[in-house]
Formats: C-alpha cells, structure tokens, sequence
C-alpha cells in the first residue's frame, strides 16, 4: 500500500476496535446504540467516551441488549438518523430477530461485527462462526485485515450501504483479539476530505416514519391472493439485485477512497503474488497476514503458491473469485468457523460453489483453524501449502476430508 | 316520467315523521314528497288558532325549505295524487303527470265527514281541516254575529272556543248526550260544558240537525225537535273520515281507511300508510281501528318510515290507543286510554273524583292492576307517562294505592326506575 | 349530529332535600314554591326518583307539536321551546314519556329544562352528588371533530373495542405521530394495511413483537435531535407488552424515553387463536389453557402489568376502561402530555367477544362490570402526585356478576372463583395501600 501523506491527515497508533469508533466519528453517524459484550466492549466504551469527549455527535442510546440495539437503530434510521452499532457473537445472535429485517427494510445502517465464536463451548475469543452464521440474512458483510482497513471500511460501508442501488445495511467485520485488540498505526482521514467522500446522507428516501410524508412501513405482503405473492417477489428481488449491485459499488466506493486519501483497498478479493501461482491459498480476514508471510517464503523456496483474501464475502463476488483462480490447479481455503452441514468451512463452501463457474474443475481442500481465538501461525500456513500443493499432483480431496488447523496444538 | 324511491303522499304529521325515520337511516335514497295543499307543511291541530289570530299562519310551517334541501328531498306543493297503481309502481297526478316510486307512503290524512243534512248542499257553509279552510273562517268571523257549529267534538269544540273569543255568539249542535263523548264521560264532559255555558257557547247536546235553508241574509237550521236557529255562519265539524277516494281502482284494502298491518304496511308489498288515512291495530280492541290524532300520526308515521328504509331497529306497532289533550279557556282536560265502557267489566275498576265546583275531576280505569285509562281536567299527571305505563301493560300492584292517591309522582317513580 | 351535555342522576345519592328544586324555582320563576321547578324529585319505593327533560336525540315532543314551538337546537342539543308560537295545546305532554315538559297551571304554560345555558341551576344546589352535569359530550365532540387517523373499514371481530381506542386515542393524539402496532389484533385489523396499501394516515408500522419500545426510542431520539416534536406512540397488545416484548418496554422506561405506550390489554394473545399470555387471568381458558378432564383454564394470576410500570418511576402509568371514556380521555391526555418529557404507559382494558366468548354487543357492559367488582382498578401514577385511584369502587359488586358473563370462565368450581376473589382482594388492598402512600408490604400482609 502506498501511502501518500495528505496535508491534514494523522497518524494515530490504535487498535481495531478505537479505530472503528474514530470512524464512525469521522462518518459524522448521529445515532449509535450499544451493549457491551466481549470482544467488542472497548469498542462502545471508546464510542461512548468520544460522545463524552464531543468528539463524536452522536446521542448514544445504552439499550438494555442487542435486540433492543438494532431496534432502536432502525427506528432511527426509519426517521432519518445516520447509525452505528457493533456487536459479536451471542449478542448477534440475541439481535438476531431485527437483525434478518434490517435488509428487507432496505435501511442503510452499518454495524460493527467483532467476530467471536459461537456458544456452545463456552468461550469469549475470537472466531467468525457469528457472522458466518448470519450470511445469508441479507448483510453486506465485509472482513477487515488490518487495524488501518477496519477504520476506512467503515467509513467507506456508509457510502456503500447508502447508495441509491444498494440500500442495504453492512457489517464491517474485524476480528475478535487479533484485530479487536492488536495495535498498530493508522492514519486518521481528514474530516473535510471524508465528508466530502461521504456526501449527502441519505438513508430513509425509500421508507420513513415521518408525519410529513405519512405511510406504511412494512405492511402484511405476500400470502396467496391478490397481489400478494406478486408484491413479496417484487421486494425480495430487489434485495437480490440490490446485492448484486453492491459488488459494483463496493469496487466504486475503493477506488474512490484510493484516489481521495491515496490508500487502496481490495474491494472484493485481494490477488497476493498470484502471477504464475500453481495452486493458491484462500484466507479471510486478519489471518491474511501470516498467511502473505507463509506464501512468500514458500515463493522463496520455489514454490508456485499464490494467495487470494476475501474481502467481501456477501454478497460473494463469484466473478471475482472465478477470474482470481483462473490458472491455478488447486487451491485451500481457510476458515475461521464451520459449517456444521457439510463437515468444511463455509467460505471453502462458497469458493467450490463459485468454481462451478470456473472453465474447468479445481480440486480444494478446506481448512478450519484460528476457532476460539486460536493462532494460525505461519507454520499452519506453511501446512495449508503443503497440502494444497499435494492437492495439485493427486486427485483432489474427498468431500469431509476437511484439515483441522489447531487439532494438535 | 319522474322516478323517485320514495314516494310520499301528504306532507303532515305523518309524512314529515316518516321522512325524518327515512332519512335517519337511508341518506342517500331519493324522497319525493307531495301534497295538494300550496304551502310548506302544516298541521291541521293548529288551525283554531290560525282562527282566532293567535298563530299567524307564517309561522305555524313545521318545515322551511332549507330542511328539505339539506334532506335532499324534492318537496311538490300544490299537487294532488288522483290515481295510485302498485303493481306499475306509479302515481299518477290531477293534472295527468305520473311519477315512478319503489316504495309509497300514503299519509292523506283525513277530511270532513259531510252529514246528510236535507239543504246542506245548498247553503254555504265551512270545514276546519285546511289553511285556506281557516283563513276563509278568519276572514269571516269579524262579519258575523251567530254562528253554528255542527259537531261537538274535539274540532267542534275548538272552533267554537275560538269563535266566541272572536265575539261571536255560538250555537254547538251536538248528537250525543254530552260534548266531546269520544274521550271524556258524562261528568267529565259536564264540567267542560259548564265552563263553555259560563262563556257564553251555547250548547245543545242530544240534538239532531234535521235541515238547513236560506233565510233572509241568515242561514236557519231546524233541529229534530222542531226549534229553529239562525246563524250567520255554519261551521260543519261532524267527523272527518279517511282520504280515500284516490286509491279507487288501486287495488289496495279500504276498510274504514286504508288497511295496514303493524308495520304500516298495506296489502300491497311497496306500498305504506300512516297518520288518519290508516286502520291499523287497536291496542285494547286487537281488530284495526282509526286512531285519528297526532301523536299516533307522528308514531305510525315512523314505523312506515323505518320499515320502508329497511332501518333493522324497527319495532311493530303497538296498537292505537286513544289519546287526547284538550285546553280550554285556560282549562286543561287530559284523556289517556279507555273509558270503562268500552272494556270487558271483568277485572276492571273505576276510581273517580269529580269536584264540579272548581272544575276538577281524575278517573282512573285499572283491568287487571293495570293502567287502562286515566282522564282528568286540572289535574296534573303526565300524559306521555301514562301512555307508556299501558303500552307497558305495566302491573301497578304494589304501588296501587299510592297510584290512585298521588297518580302523577307515583307515575314518574316508576317511570324512572322502569325507562329512564 | 353530536352528543350533547346532559345532567345524570345518581338516586343512591339522592335525600330528597328539594335544593335542587328550589333553586330552579327560584332561577326559573322567581318563586320558592317547587312546583315551578323544571325538575321534579319524586319519592318512590324508600328512595328518590326523577323527571325531568332528557333532552331527547330525536324528540318526541317536538315531533307532536304541531305549532313548530318546539326544536332542537342543534348546537347545545337542547330542546327549546318558543313562547310566541306555542298553543298551550299539551300535545308534547303526550310526547314525553319522562314528565319532561309539563303544564304549570300558575304559569299558565308548559314549563321544561333548559340546561341553564349549560350552567344548571339544580346541580349547583345538590350538595349529595345525585345531581351531576356531565360535560362527557363536550369531549365526545371535541374528539368527532378530530381527524380520524384510520381508513375506515379495519376488520375488527364484531364487537371489538380496539379500534374504538385506537380510533380515539389517535385522534387525541394528533397527525404529528408515529405509530408503532406490534403484530396482534391491531395490526390484524388492517392499520399498517396490506401489500402496499396502508390502513393509517399517519406514519405507521409493525415493529417486532419484541422491539416496539426500542424501535420508537429511535424514532423520538432522532426526531428530537433535529428539533421536531413528533409524537412516538405503541398501539399494542399485552402478549407484545407484557410477554416477550417486555424487554424493550422496560429499558425504554427506565431509559425515560419520550414516548407514548398503550397496552390494549385482552388477556392473551386473541390475534393468533387466544393463546394464554402473561396477562391471562387466573382461572381462564385459552387455547393454551384449555379445559378438559385435568385442565381448568390457567394455573396461575395474571401479572400486573401497570404496576410494574409504576416501578419503572415513569413520567406517567394509568389503568382505563372503556366503560369509563371520561376518565380514560383524562388520562389520554396527560398521558399524552407526560409523553412530551417521559415514559407515558397507557394500560386500557379491552374484553374480547370472541377470546373471551360472550355476546358481541356486550362489550361495554363486560368492560363496566370489570370496574364495578373491582377486577380492573382504575388508578393514575405520576412521580409527583403517586398513585390516585381515579374511580374507587367502595362497594363493589360479587366477582360472579363479572365471571358469569364469561364464556372462558364458565367452568370455573367454587374453589377457583374463591381463588379470584382472594386474588382481586389482595390487589384491591395493595393498590389502596399505595394510593394511601402506605409501603406496599404492609398493605399487601
Ligand atoms: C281543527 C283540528 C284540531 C285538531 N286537534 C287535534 C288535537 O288537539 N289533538 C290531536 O291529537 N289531533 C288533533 N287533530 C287531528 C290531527 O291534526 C291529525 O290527527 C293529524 O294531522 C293527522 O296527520 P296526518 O299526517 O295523518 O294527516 P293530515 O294532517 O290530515 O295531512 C294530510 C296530508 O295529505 C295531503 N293530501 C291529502 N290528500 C292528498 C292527495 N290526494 N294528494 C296529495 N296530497 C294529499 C294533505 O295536503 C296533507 O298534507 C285536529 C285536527 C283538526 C282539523
């Protein structure tokens, strides 16, 4: 990443959760509600001092849980607030109920997922089994890889999640521990640069509670008369081509951050030395760090290894992925959650499924480390090439032949 | 040819009831409203008084035009039906012009009985039942001296009451034994003839009018028992009968007036009558009687209204009862139900006080503990109250005696614990 | 039409002390002697009865006169007489079924009530509280001139009183509002409308069964941020309320956030097939709380909720009826007020013809009678002022006149009404204790 140094931008040393609040400051958000829950409790306490600081002009609304979060932000969002929230694992779940209507609202609101594994075993740590759990609700969901992409994300999710083709709500999602907590250097946007990134607010255009232009928000749709079944399609078709559009917005939104502050992002999946790779490694999320280390020593060595990340994982940019694989011969993906379905990762799920699109069949293999806020180290890496790379040579892997990262450690 | 819904024939009590039940439940609906006299709605019970100048007749109307515009009803003055046919669902007027209806309404009234009277065609003579009728006998009073009036019942009566206050010297010829005999009893009647002899109406009961014939600038009357009167007016006030005549060839039931059922409905289905053109039910006597006074007028009236609209909070008729209030010289004789007379004696008692003297008088008739009749001249009682007790059939048995010492509080305690 | 002002009589009250009389002699006619009064106390029975004009909707009396000396006016509703047209013919005495108009022989005319202007001379002089001049139609017109805020044609069961409430307390409540109406019977009677057509003419939604407080939280918060003043009120029903949505209720109301919440309280979930909820009395069938060889209807009482609010310390909590429309608008209205800086919670008893099976043109009475055994206490809390009961029933009649009218009660034993009785006494006394200021725990032993 090159960075270009912007007159009045600063450099702040943060971790992922600071660094989401002093974007949701920066995105000028006027109405966040929170509840605490491990790993993201720092978080709505930094949001909760920024409001006290007046650095960030928001009303904070301490609901008395999740549900109630999201609730309060959809009322607000309905009125015409822009909105934050962020939350994780058991809260998520708790939210669950607005959170699957939130989309079908259509209503912009943009929530922090700090990603946490799921009960049960008990455990606090660190894990996507929460918003993989929720990624077929309707949410953009965008995986963040470093403390500074975490801030700018976040800034960029409102310009996403409000556009006029897209008006659906987005999770910005940073890991539990790794990023929640890891510090590092980020560089502050300028203020007057991201309003006028951000533009114009415009989140309640389509549907308001508002006495100046009375009207029904949400009324009884669909059954099997009338206009019914007709008017239910009407509405989930235009969440579908809403989504589909935001893989364009979203390369837009990056290309359009890039030039204004100098600092690109890979908008949909990042290409990590995959000229001339033989077989690649699929990663999300902040384990993509080790896993660049891992690649680069294994190019060290000779071997052909490429690496692809995802970071827009919903909606899933099937092209992007298909095209990014084009020339490799077999590829792992690695997950930090599972799909208890199919004995494999969910993101290895949705890579094979993107494949049938692929010109010719690509044997993978699905690897499942990093549950529970456990490492993947280098070494595990280092293990995931090997074995993809034996992937290459023989017949590929039978379905449930899935690896388990963290099994011995 | 005009097409209306409903189609509504006299423009009196009852109509203008009927009309207002109407449009309670239907708004919509269009209402034809006609009558043959030339003016807004009036009612014949205030004609006396139009006699004797004390309503002047402007503003006796109990309508103006605005309330038929704001009902949205089309109100025709001036025009008589001639000719009814249910089945083509028609009238058709004097002067040839029909008008379509879906449900007809006949409130005719009633008119002046004329007597056979050998010479009464001849002689020029009047009737009270019309405005032109009392502006005629108005016009007349200041140019007369004597004057006859045929008839001492209750429009008799009246007439007579406003003639002599018109310094008229007045002759009542009466066939029965006493005035007023439809709703007062011989010692009743005694009382209010005394105040009338007290003023100068001269009455003369048990007495038939056997002719009439000019006489020099007079009219002379020869009673049965050979006395000659000579009156300068002649008033003929022997009864009025049921508006008919129309209906000839309609093919609807005529008995003494139009035969209706306890909705008020006639042998024809689209077809309705209330007020005195109507026989409906008695309520002591079960078979259909006339009942020719106002109150029934304005009750039947909206029945036949609610049951022509359709109006589910219709109740049936629950039979005539005859009823009369009566002021007179600044007395007040009330007439709620029947006289003993006219009832089965089994069960039935009669509890009477007449004081002659300071014209007071209360007969109270109970059947079976309950109130059948109650008549009165300057006693105070509620007559609506009483009405209501009979149709009620309500059992007076425990409060018997305080009835028939105190009927009028005893009434309004029971009033207010039963309907209030 | 409108509904106009009358003057009730309460005869329980009533001495027959003749002050009312005298004063309208006195007002009327100048004359001390109470046969000139327009209202006449009668004694009947070892009590006090009444006549007097009613001043009839559609009168008789003005009907039967035939001098056009009698109209309605249609301002006041009351029934004026014309002197200098009237007869003196006593045909509106025949009218009158009440002794409303009578003939005053001194007079020499018919006298009647003529409400004073609205200032009743007779009320006035009643110092027993028989007399009582209710003003209730003023409210019923001012509300009839209100905009109604509802299509109409909601699909309410026959005999439903919801849209009665919904009706009223929206037009109270004003355009400048947004509703929320938690799935359940209000919704289900078409407010928020169906595939794209809406019921309301304010801005209206369904929340989650679980989320109507917070929803409206951030409808009120962000409308207050930007300066605008737009009302947040619930329409909900005690399953939403009490059960699962109760969550949301309670932090909103402890968070005192600005808003409006009405529970029409049914006693169950009525909308979905009358399941039990936690306002389900004690003794009751539901679908849930069937009866059959073992099962006697509901094991348990319900839960109060309005009290439960009262200890929220919200701005404002009531109990209405809508047997009782006078109190039920008083409390609209501060409830309304109290929503401008609080939590206003609205608790409006509403019996269910069809869940609670009884006639369907009962409704009111049922509604009535709930107050009359003191089932349902009528009761008013402000931090300020505390608890006040706003309609005491002192002498309250059996528990059975209520129960017996229930179909969901019809098979209750002794020992299940004894249980009711008991349980509506404890309440009885623990709300007395709080509106005396005594600590609920002593009031409750
Ligand atoms: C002098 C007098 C005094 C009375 N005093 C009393 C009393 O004290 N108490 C009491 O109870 N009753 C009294 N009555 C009777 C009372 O007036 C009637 O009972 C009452 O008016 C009946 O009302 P109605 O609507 O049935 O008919 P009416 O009042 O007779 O009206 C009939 C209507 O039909 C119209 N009409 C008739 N024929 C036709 C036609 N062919 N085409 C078009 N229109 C037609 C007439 O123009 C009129 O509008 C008195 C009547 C009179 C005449």
């Amino acid at each position: 990443m090159s960075a270009v140094l912007k007159p009045k931008s600063k450099f702040i040393v943060c971790d992922g959760n600071e660094a989401a609040a002093w974007a949701v400051a920066a995105a000028r958000v006027e109405l966040v509600a929170v509840y605490p829950i491990t790993p993201q409790s720092s978080l709505v306490e930094y949001l909760a001092k920024f409001v006290a600081d007046g650095r960030l002009a928001a009303d904070l609304i301490d609901a008395e849980g999740e549900h109630s979060v999201l609730s309060v932000l959809q009322g607000a969002c309905l009125a015409g607030a822009r909105t934050y929230t962020a939350s994780c694992g058991p809260g998520l779940a708790f939210m669950f109920e607005p959170y699957v209507r939130t989309p079908g609202l259509r209503l912009p609101i943009v929530m922090g997922i700090v990603t946490r594994d799921l009960l049960t075993p008990q455990s606090v740590w660190g894990g996507h089994q929460d918003a993989m759990s929720v990624r077929e609700a309707g949410w953009i969901q965008v995986y963040c890889e470093s403390v500074q992409e975490v801030l700018d994300t976040t800034i960029m999710a409102y310009k996403i999640a409000e556009h006029r083709e897209v008006m659906l709500p987005v999770n910005v999602c940073h890991d539990g521990n790794y990023l929640s907590f890891g510090a590092a250097r980020a560089e502050l946007p300028d203020q007057a640069e991201v309003d006028a990134f951000l533009g114009e607010k415009n989140v309640n255009w389509h549907a308001a509670l508002d006495p100046q232009r009375p009207m029904a928000v949400d009324p009884l749709t669909g059954g099997a008369g009338g206009t019914g079944p007709s008017t239910f399609v009407r509405y989930r078709k235009g969440e579908c081509s809403a989504m589909q559009n935001a893989l364009s917005v979203i390369t837009d939104v990056h290309e359009e951050w890039g030039r204004r502050f100098g600092r690109t992002h890979a908008p949909l999946v990042e290409s990590y030395r995959m000229d001339g790779a033989e077989y690649a490694i699929i990663t999300i999320g902040s384990m993509t760090g080790a896993a660049k280390d891992a690649v680069d020593a294994a190019r060290q060595r000779g071997e052909n290894a490429g690496l692809v990340k995802v970071k827009t994982y919903r909606p899933f940019p099937v092209r992007a992925v298909v095209d990014a694989l084009a020339g490799v011969r077999a590829l792992g993906v690695v997950d930090r959650s599972v799909s208890f379905g199919w004995d494999c990762g969910p993101l290895f799920q949705d890579v094979i499924g993107a494949l049938h699109y692929a010109p010719r069949r690509i044997p993978a293999m699905s690897f499942i480390g990093g549950l529970a806020g456990a490492d993947i180290t280098i070494g595990h890496f280092d293990h995931v090439i090997r074995r993809t790379a034996e992937l290459a040579e023989g017949p590929g892997a039978a379905p449930g032949e899935t690896v388990w990262l963290n099994e011995k450690d | 040819m005009d097409q209306t819904h409903y189609l509504i024939v006299g423009a009196s009590h009852a109509a203008l009831s009927a009309l207002h039940a109407i449009r309670l439940h239907d708004a919509e609906g269009d209402i034809t409203v006609l009558t043959r006299d030339q003016s807004l709605p009036y009612s014949p019970t205030v004609l006396p008084y139009v006699v004797s100048g004390r309503s002047k007749p402007e503003r006796v109307f109990l309508r103006d035009e605005e309330y038929f515009a704001r009902l949205k009803v089309k109100y025709r003055c001036g025009v008589a039906v001639k000719r009814v046919s249910p089945e083509k669902g028609a009238v058709q007027l004097a002067d040839g012009e029909e008008i379509g209806f879906a449900k007809l309404l006949l409130a005719t009234g009633a008119a002046p009985v004329l007597p056979a009277i050998p010479g009464l065609a001849e002689v020029k003579f009047h009737v009270l039942r019309t405005m032109n009728d009392a502006i005629g006998l108005r016009e007349a009073v200041p140019k007369i001296k004597h004057a006859l009036v045929l008839g001492g019942g209750l429009i008799g009566m009246h007439a007579a009451e406003n003639l002599a206050k018109g310094f008229v010297q007045v002759t009542v010829v009466e066939l029965q034994r006493h005035v007023l005999s439809g709703y007062f009893d011989a010692d009743a009647s005694g009382i209010i003839e005394r105040i009338f002899a007290a003023k100068g109406v001269q009455l003369l009961t048990a007495s038939r009018l056997a002719g009439l014939a000019a006489h020099v600038d007079c009219w002379r009357a020869t009673l049965g028992d050979g006395t000659q009167l000579d009156a300068d007016l002649l008033l003929v006030a022997a009864g009025v009968a049921p508006v008919t005549d129309f209906l000839d060839g309609s093919g609807i039931q005529i008995d003494r007036g139009v035969l209706v059922d306890d909705w008020m409905r006639t042998n024809a289905g689209n077809v309705w009558a209330a007020g005195d053109v109507a026989q409906a039910r008695g309520f002591f006597e079960g078979e259909r009687i006339l009942n020719g006074i106002l109150p029934d007028a304005v009750g039947q009236g909206r029945i036949a209204g609610m049951a022509m609209a359709g109006d589910a909070g219709a109740k049936p008729y629950a039979g005539g009862v005859p009823l009369n209030t009566y002021a007179f010289f600044g007395q007040q004789a009330v007439s709620v139900g029947v006289q003993e007379t006219a009832l089965d004696p089994a069960g039935v008692e009669v509890h009477k006080q007449v004081d002659a003297e300071r014209a007071r008088y209360l007969k109270i008739v109970l059947r079976d503990g309950r109130l059948a009749g109650i008549f009165g001249i300057n006693w105070a009682f509620d007559p609506g109250v009483m009405w209501e007790l009979i149709l009620r059939r309500i059992d007076l048995g425990a409060v018997k005696q305080a009835f028939l010492a105190s009927p009028q509080q005893t009434a309004r305690g029971l009033m207010s614990k039963t309907w209030r | 039409m409108g509904a106009f002002e009358t003057i009730s009589f309460r005869p329980e009250h009533c001495d027959g002390c003749n002050d009312c009389m005298i004063a309208c002699a006195r007002a009327k006619e100048q004359s001390d002697d109470v046969l000139h009064s327009r209202i006449q106390i009668v004694p009947a029975e070892g009590g006090f009865e009444l006549a007097m004009c009613r001043q009839c909707g559609d009168p008789e009396c003005v009907h039967n006169c035939p001098a056009a000396a009698l109209s309605k006016d249609g301002e006041s509703g009351v029934i004026d007489w014309d002197a200098s047209k009237c007869v003196n013919c006593l045909l509106c005495t025949l009218g009158c079924t009440y002794g409303g108009i009578v003939y005053d022989a001194p007079a020499a005319r018919v006298i009647k009530c003529d409400l004073c202007d609205g200032h009743p001379a007779c009320v006035k002089a009643c110092t027993h509280g028989a007399l009582k001049f209710l003003t209730t139609a003023r409210i019923y017109n001012e509300v009839g001139n209100l905009e109604d805020l509802f299509v109409p044609g909601l699909a309410g069961c026959q005999g439903c009183n919801t849209e009665l409430i919904m009706r009223h307390a929206m037009r109270r409540i004003g355009p400048d509002a947004v509703v929320a109406t938690p799935p359940g019977c209000i919704p289900g009677m078409g407010s928020v409308g169906y595939n794209g057509l809406t019921g309301t003419k304010v801005p209206v939604f369904h929340p989650l069964l679980t989320n109507t407080a917070s929803m409206l939280t951030g409808v009120r918060r962000y409308y207050k941020r930007i300066g605008r003043n737009v009302k947040a009120v619930a329409l909900a029903g005690d399953g939403g309320t009490a059960d699962v949505g109760f969550q949301s209720l309670s932090g909103a109301a402890e968070r005192g956030e600005e808003m409006l919440f009405i529970c029409v309280d049914n006693e169950g979930y009525m909308n979905t097939g009358m399941q039990r909820s936690g306002c389900t009395p004690y003794g009751a069938w539901t679908s849930t709380t069937p009866v059959g060889e073992r099962g006697r209807g509901k094991t348990q009482d319900a839960k109060n909720l309005p009290l439960l609010m009262v200890m929220h310390h919200c701005a404002y909590v009531a109990t209405a009826s809508t047997a009782f429309m006078e109190d039920l608008y008083d409390k609209l209205d501060r409830a309304i007020a109290a929503s401008e800086h609080g939590f206003a919670y609205l608790h409006i008893y509403s019996p269910c013809t069809t869940g609670w099976r009884f006639p369907s043109d009962q409704n009111i009475e049922v509604a009535r009678k709930a107050v009359q055994t003191n089932f349902v206490l009528l009761w008013e809390f402000d931090p300020q002022g505390g608890l006040r009961l706003t309609h005491p029933v002192d002498d309250p009649f059996p528990l059975a006149e209520y129960v017996k009218e229930l179909g969901k009660y019809r098979h209750l034993s002794e020992e299940q009404i004894a249980h009711i009785e008991a349980s509506v006494a404890r309440n009885v006394s623990f709300v007395q204790g709080l509106a005396a200021g005594r600590p609920p725990t002593a009031a409750a032993a």
